[in-house]
């Protein structure tokens, strides 16, 4: 049948189907290219599938090890608020340290789940934003990577706010983030934000007339 | 006539032979997207177990200061506990997901602290990070 084929797949010739002169070896170059096609396909996708369970575990041990270590710090920031909160409770349910402390937590937790998204969101990978970067450097195309960029600043935007938002929550009068400003590149909002509930915990036990080891278990993100 | 079967042997073998390069190609992209894959996923799992832990620590360090002046023999016994709980962390490779008995060791850590919750006569319904823990693949 594949006569047929080839004859329906020349409409611009005259429809003779029956052309002594048609290119016989036209309907099996194009099945030949079909098979080929289809091999290539089945090639790379067996490929990827090789590939990625080869690396997986290695993928997710190296992340493990790096979600654990960097967030183990909040964990201890947590835990240290909590038992400063059901120490207050014991001593006097109408302590008036309760609101802060619950106010600090809540922060700790928002900080937290900001850092995880950053952490989840950077490949080690080239990011798009610095490719572009690159090819905006070489003036090929000045107008393109503006919009291409949102996503990322938007991603920085919402850490920022985040952070905005554990400041103002504990009552400080910390000004907001110009957001997605791009000599904010590089920094790490979270955690300055970190280092500001560690400070504001400890003038609580400070106040609360504490010893001020308490905080030593708390460790520095990453440390 | 020595050439003719190479020739044959050429065309019979093409398509293996494109088949074998796009899968050296398909590889090195699946290589860097199981990296990636894998490390988004390990990152969120090290996360759950790093935050319970650390959890853990802080509120028992905390706790143990707390107490460090009181001396009854209550408090002596509180003090024990938390102690106890501490020396659990300090040996528990939370950060190593090839650690054989991760999931054995946290529960006996969950266990203990709920121990010392009780004994503190603390609830223990406080944040302890997001959900529970699944570390295996």
């Amino acid at each position: 049948m594949s006569w047929l084929r080839a004859a329906c797949a020349r409409p611009g010739q005259d429809g003779d189907v029956f052309d002594d002169e048609a290119d016989e070896t036209l309907p099996a170059q194009r099945e030949w290219k079909n098979r080929v096609e289809r091999r290539v396909r089945e090639g790379y996708r067996d490929g990827v599938d090789a590939g990625k369970a080869a690396v997986l575990q290695q993928g997710f041990n190296q992340g493990y090890k790096e979600g654990a270590e960097v967030v183990v710090s909040y964990g201890q920031l947590r835990g240290t608020l909590s038992a400063l909160l059901s120490w207050c409770g014991h001593q006097d349910s109408g302590s008036p340290w309760i609101e802060p402390l619950s106010d600090l937590l809540d922060a700790v937790g928002q900080c937290e789940q900001s850092t995880l998204q950053r952490l989840t969101a950077v490949t080690p990978q080239p990011h798009v934003a610095d490719l572009l970067d690159s090819i905006q450097d070489m003036d090929l195309c000045p107008s393109a990577p503006a919009r291409e960029k949102s996503e990322e600043e938007s991603l920085e935007r919402s850490g920022a706010d985040l952070n905005t938002d554990c400041r103002q929550e504990a009552g400080s009068s910390g000004g907001p983030h110009s957001p997605g400003h791009r000599t904010q590149r590089g920094t790490c909002p979270a955690e300055l934000s970190f280092s500001w509930i560690v400070e504001q915990t400890a003038s609580i036990v400070e106040q609360l007339g504490l010893s001020s080891d308490i905080l030593q278990n708390v460790e520095r993100p990453g440390n | 006539m020595n050439r003719s079967p190479d020739l044959f042997d050429a065309i019979v073998m093409a398509e293996e032979r494109y088949h074998g390069e796009a899968y050296q190609e398909g590889y090195a992209e699946g290589s860097s997207l199981g990296l990636t894959e894998g490390r988004r996923y390990g990152v969120s799992q090290g996360a759950n177990v790093g935050s319970e832990i650390g959890c853990y620590q802080g509120f028992a360090f905390t706790w143990k200061c707390l107490l460090s002046e009181c001396t009854t023999e209550k408090d002596s016994k509180k003090r024990r506990m938390l102690d106890s709980l501490l020396g659990m962390m300090q040996k528990f490779p939370y950060a190593d997901p090839t650690y054989a008995q991760l999931h054995e060791d946290l529960d006996r850590i969950r266990g203990k602290f709920k121990q010392v919750c009780s004994l503190l006569s603390v609830q223990p319904n406080f944040r302890v990070g997001p959900g529970g823990s699944a570390l295996s693949f």
